[in-house]
């Protein structure tokens, strides 16, 4: 599996000259808190978030269920449910920012320059119309698109993302696709209007293994193509591993590490990172694992999985300081009463230039015990 | 699609022949425990065997079988069968044709459903797409108070209110406002004028409709609240679609299916419910047919009549089923 050197590889200057050059920031999410209203007060869902995306890279937010990263590109897309509220925080794009738009408008960047993938296409696609018709809709209603040029252009999205037969099932509706087929439909859906930013909420956790891997070649392929800033949400290492830039782990709505993708996996700074690396099974994880890598994986690799001991807390019960030591194996008493904060890993103890941080009080040990 | 209409219209004329075989055991039944209803043509006078025997013979009831409780009687209703495969649905007591009967009564009963269907189906969608929208609102607690409210009236209720408090007072007014042949003055008379059938059925039809109308609106809502969490609905919005084409063409649109299944409820609904109302307000029409018929023991127009409600009812349905495969693609493959 040579899948990391083959897709971390910067994408090709391609596309139209309207593209934005890569490397060229686009999605830039800042200090972004999402309360939700229960019958038991408000509990925090996303908690200080920051991150960036740049042209042509691929953003990996990676974390449990329920630790709040689909909340956050919900958040960025205006999708939240009315239970919800963003506290504070930014996401900007190229400059603008969104959260601070008024609905109408924050709507109107929505899938012409950010657009979303969801998780289970069978109930993201309407299943009372056409696959041709959802993917020709927006050009339709937005730019008035006629109504033969909507369906020759739903025709050449389906050719995009590899569809065969694509004009014969242009017509055909979202349950007569199989699971991967209909994926694809919900990526050419999201592709319809051309968008610089593309988040992709777990687009392949509902889908056989092997067809993930052809979903998420696709996605890679075409954002290299389009030169796209891509935000995978996914809770999979092996997942990240193959297509990811840069990785931000996320515990009880924190981000607790953020650093390149390569640097991850061959030193986790935070306990957590390390606690879900090991808990990859070893054949997903052979191509990172053999890159030096965290050494527990050898032990993970030559019997049983490790497991990461209880469970992610709920966004009502979050322990008080650090809110991974109940489950943190260098847990020690400064942990349960003052939170880290995400902090620069200090250039020193780094082996690249690549500038990384991490949530932890003793991340250096972390790191150092990982490089061993 | 063709293949499906074919087989729901098959389903359908078994449906209706189970319905008139009921019917006929039903009315077998009634005649061989109460008497001959041959003697209702008589009224009041006490005829001779020979009189009875030739109505009898007239209305198809000289089978012996009438006489023998439990006998089913297959013989007369093959014959019946044989006659309304002919267009015939025999005559009332007085030999007047069922069909020429109808024929007059329907387009009153016709006219009071177009108000009827027009009321509970605008209250309905209007009420509940406002509900659906404004969930938790004080717009959704009203529209669903009221709801309740109409459905703890019934129809009977609101027409005999409506009759005895309302129309004559107001009627009155009218009358001596506006002219008693002026249009305020038809519209709240307290029973059905023939030469003004549309102003006479407003009221009552009107009432009919709200009184469907109250679970149609809670059906509404929820079919509509269901759309709303649906995930279609998010990616429509995250597309950047305005929120009024997100409403027709997602929720709306999503929504019609279990609407378009209750128009068929509610249309039987309504059916019964008109005989009531018709009844009640001395409309001439199928209901009110039905009501003078089932009073005056005339079985041939029960009987026919109730074979046509029966049929226009399944033709109504089998409507109803094939606009309901229209509207959801999942169906029409099954």
């Amino acid at each position: 599996m040579t899948a990391v050197g083959q897709m971390t590889t910067s994408a090709p200057t391609g596309g139209t000259a309207l593209r934005a050059a890569a490397g060229e920031t686009l999605l830039e999410v800042e200090d972004l808190a999402v309360e939700f209203r229960t019958p038991d007060g408000t509990v925090r869902a996303v908690d200080g978030l920051s991150y960036s995306v740049r042209a042509g890279e691929t953003l990996a937010i990676v974390g449990e269920s329920g630790c709040g990263k689909s909340v956050s590109s919900l958040a960025v897309m205006g999708l939240l449910a009315p239970t919800a509220r963003i506290t504070k925080g930014a996401a900007r794009f190229r400059g603008t920012d969104l959260l601070a738009l008024r609905p109408k408008e924050h709507r109107r960047y929505c899938g012409e320059h950010v657009a979303m993938v969801f998780q289970d296409a069978l109930a993201a696609l309407n299943p009372v119309h056409t696959v041709g018709y959802q993917l020709g809709e927006a050009l339709r209603a937005r730019h008035g698109v006629s109504r033969g040029e909507a369906r020759r252009r739903a025709v050449e999205l389906l050719d995009l993302v590899k569809v065969p037969n694509a004009r014969q099932r242009v017509d055909e509706y979202p349950h007569q696709f199989s699971g991967g087929m209909r994926q694809r439909v919900m990526i050419a859906s999201a592709l319809a209007m051309d968008p610089e930013v593309l988040i992709a909420d777990e687009p392949t956790t509902a889908l056989d293994v092997t067809v993930q891997a052809q979903v998420l070649r696709l996605l890679a392929e075409i954002q290299a193509e389009r030169t796209m800033a891509l935000v995978l949400i996914t809770h999979d290492m092996g997942v990240v591993a193959g297509v990811a830039d840069d990785v931000t782990v996320m515990y009880a709505g924190r981000a607790v590490e953020q650093a390149p993708v390569r640097e991850i996996f061959a030193a986790p700074a935070h306990p957590y990172t390390r606690a879900l690396l090991r808990s990859v099974p070893s054949l997903a994880t052979r191509g990172a694992a053999a890159g030096a890598g965290a050494r527990a994986d050898a032990k993970a690799a030559g019997g049983r999985l490790d497991v990461i001991p209880g469970r992610p807390p709920s966004p009502g019960q979050v322990p008080s300081g650090c809110p991974f030591h109940p489950r943190c194996e260098v847990a020690q008493d400064v942990c349960r009463t003052d939170p880290p904060p995400l902090a620069a890993i200090p250039a020193e103890a780094l082996t690249t230039a690549a500038p990384r941080a991490a949530a932890c009080h003793f991340a250096l040990d972390v790191l150092g015990g990982a490089r061993g | 699609m063709g293949r499906y209409i074919l087989r729901r219209s098959l389903q359908a004329v078994g449906t209706l022949f189970l319905v008139v075989f009921v019917l006929h055991l039903l009315t077998t039944f009634a005649i061989q425990l109460n008497g001959n209803p041959a003697l209702a043509f008589f009224g009041d006078r006490v005829p001779s065997a020979s009189q009875v025997a030739a109505v009898e013979a007239r209305f198809g009831l000289d089978d012996p079988c009438f006489d023998q409780v439990g006998n089913p009687c297959l013989g007369p209703f093959a014959e019946r069968l044989a006659g309304y495969a002919q267009g015939d649905f025999g005559t009332n007591l007085r030999g007047r044709e069922v069909t020429d009967i109808v024929a007059t009564a329907a387009p009153n009963t016709l006219k009071l459903f177009a108000v009827v269907t027009v009321t509970w189906l605008v209250m309905g969608m209007f009420l509940g797409s406002m509900a659906a929208r404004w969930r938790g609102r004080p717009a959704d607690h009203g529209i669903r108070m009221t709801s309740v409210l109409i459905d703890a009236f019934p129809i009977f209720v609101l027409l005999l209110v409506y009759r005895y408090v309302f129309s004559v007072p107001l009627s009155e007014w009218a009358r001596s406002t506006f002219g008693s042949d002026s249009l305020p003055a038809q519209l709240f008379r307290p029973s059905f004028d023939a030469d003004h059938a549309w102003a006479s059925v407003l009221v009552p039809g009107l009432l009919l409709g709200l009184a469907g109308s109250a679970a149609f609106i809670r059906l509404v809502r929820a079919s509509q609240l269901e759309s709303y969490a649906g995930e279609h609905v998010r990616t429509a919005r995250s597309k950047g679609l305005h929120e009024r084409h997100v409403l027709l063409h997602h929720v709306v649109r999503n929504s019609s299916v279990p609407v378009v299944t209750a128009v068929g409820l509610t249309f039987t609904e309504a059916l019964a419910g008109a005989v009531i109302t018709e009844g009640m307000m001395n409309i001439y029409g199928m209901g009110g047919v039905l009501w003078e018929a089932v009073r005056g023991s005339d079985i041939g127009l029960v009987i026919g009549v109730v074979t046509i409600l029966a049929i226009v009812t399944v033709v109504v349905m089998i409507v109803v089923d094939v606009a309901y495969a229209a509207l959801d693609p999942r169906i029409r493959y099954e």
